[in-house]
């Protein structure tokens, strides 16, 4: 999956749990000062992410995401 | 030293039936004893035992909730959320009082366990894959914890689970909080989200719902010969009661006041009701004697009458037991709304405050004939009753034999 394709799954799954529209959500946008987003609400993406992907996070990892970007970053990088 | 008993206002009302997602509406259908009751596609296209009941139609919960709120809440919750927020109305609770002196009471009888079923059909062979709010969205707890974190109430935020009696006592232990001084105002009520395949096939398994596929609105009828069991619907209904001088010191519209509670057990049987309907009776009594009543000061009882054989009759010899065979005209709400589990009494509770303070009796929906139990009693049949504005009794017998009866005045 290349990076286009990691970044709108990405987008999906953050505009389903924050319930925007995904548009609305860049690779830069920074979730948590844009959203509030709290630490049950990443964990939330992050299993949605890993059920949609097949992939697998330490959850440590995950939990320093600020952005679409970062977390396509950490996807990356545990593939 | 003894000082005045606190006395408890209802201040608002709120509800999500499957009769109507406004008052007014519910009201309307129960005066026309027009059952809710509707085949469920699901239910039909999987051949299930019983495929129909009572679901709350389709309603705007952008009013009520952000999209974001709605994704991390099950039904149960959203249909709790909507119809407190209705009860509050306009006027914000924190402009009320301070949020330490506001409680929250919720009963229900299954909590998320629809959404428990969702999760368990979805990741149930593969639970490494579920999602992070499972949890939050299936305990027990979530609807009252949802209330208080959006009302800002910071007194205690309690469930109650005594099957379908669990609204009404969420109601009466509120009652108690207030008149002991802990809060002085409540958001009090029931929800259930009970719709659902395996809930309703449970409950057919058992041989306790209404078999009536082919006629769903004739399917529920409380004390009628030809009853056969209850009818499944889902619904919340909410309550605010607040202390009395607090409510008349700040010119709140005071709909009606709860005068009595009583609460006990059968401890007899898992699911039957005593036969004799003992103590449903001696709960009625605790219920009288609390609002210092005696029983020909009762204008009308909204009996918990579920349309089984069993709950009736009992209801009926616990009726007769108290009140002989001349009491008040009785009517039983699940008729028309179905049987709303631990939602039930509270929907009931606000059916009957709402009823008392019009003096106008909604009739049983579907009730023809009596057996030779239930002919002891004056059933409201076929049209309203004008009983003027008198005191009434709302009755809830759940299974395990958990009773509860409210006193409502208008």
């Amino acid at each position: 999956m290349n990076r286009a394709e990691l970044a709108g799954a990405v987008r999906t799954q953050v505009a389903l749990v924050v319930g925007v529209d995904e548009e609305e959500i860049e690779e830069g946008t920074d979730l948590r000062e844009k959203y509030d987003i709290d630490s049950l609400e990443l964990m939330e993406i992050g299993t949605r992410l890993e059920k949609v992907l097949g992939y697998r996070f330490q959850v440590e990892d995950f939990m320093h995401v600020r952005s679409v970007g970062d977390t396509i970053d950490l996807l990356q990088e545990q593939a | 030293m003894n000082r005045p008993r606190r006395r408890v206002a209802i201040c608002g009302v709120g509800m999500k039936t499957a009769a109507g997602t406004e008052t007014k509406e519910v009201m309307d259908a129960l005066l026309e004893g027009r059952s809710s009751a509707a085949p469920v596609e699901e239910f039909v296209e999987r051949d299930l035992a019983v495929t129909f009941a009572c679901r709350v139609p389709d309603f705007d919960t952008s009013r009520y909730l952000s999209l974001r709120e709605s994704r991390q809440m099950e039904r149960s919750a959203v249909l709790a959320m909507a119809a407190a927020l209705d009860a509050v109305g306009d006027v914000p609770l924190e402009t009320v009082a301070a949020p330490e002196r506001i409680g929250v009471a919720v009963g229900a009888g299954a909590g998320g366990l629809t959404a428990t079923e969702e999760l368990t059909g979805e990741y149930g062979s593969d639970p490494g894959q579920m999602p992070a709010f499972s949890v939050p969205r299936t305990m027990a707890s979530g609807a009252a914890a949802r209330l208080s974190l959006r009302l800002g109430a910071r007194g205690s935020a309690l469930t109650y689970a005594t099957a379908c009696a669990s609204g009404t006592n969420a109601i009466g232990e509120a009652v108690q909080k207030i008149r002991h001084g802990e809060l002085d105002v409540v958001v009090a009520g029931g929800v259930e989200a009970s719709v659902s395949p395996m809930v309703v096939s449970g409950f057919a398994r058992m041989r306790a719902l209404s078999q009536r596929n082919d006629e769903p609105a004739a399917a529920c009828r409380p004390f009628d010969v030809e009853r056969d069991g209850f009818v499944m619907a889902e619904g919340a209904a909410f309550l605010v009661l607040e202390e009395w001088e607090h409510a008349q010191a700040r010119g709140a519209t005071v709909l009606g006041e709860v005068l009595g509670y009583g609460s006990n057990s059968d401890a007899f049987h898992i699911v039957a009701p005593r036969e004799d309907g003992r103590s449903a009776a001696d709960c009625i009594r605790l219920a009288l004697d609390d609002a210092g009543l005696a029983p020909e000061d009762v204008g009308h009882i909204n009996a918990h009458g579920t349309s089984t054989v069993h709950n009736d009759r009992a209801e009926a010899r616990a009726i007769t037991n108290v009140f002989g065979d001349s009491g008040p005209p009785v009517t039983a709400s699940k008729g028309v709304l179905g049987h709303g589990l631990g939602a039930a009494g509270a929907m009931e509770a606000a059916v009957t405050a709402l009823s008392a303070a019009s003096g106008l009796v909604p009739p049983v929906a579907n009730f023809g004939r009596a057996d030779e139990d239930t002919a002891k009693l004056d059933i409201v049949a076929g049209t309203p009753r004008k009983i003027g504005k008198l005191p009434a009794l709302s009755n809830s017998f759940g299974f395990g034999g958990h009773n509860a009866t409210l006193v409502i005045a208008p």
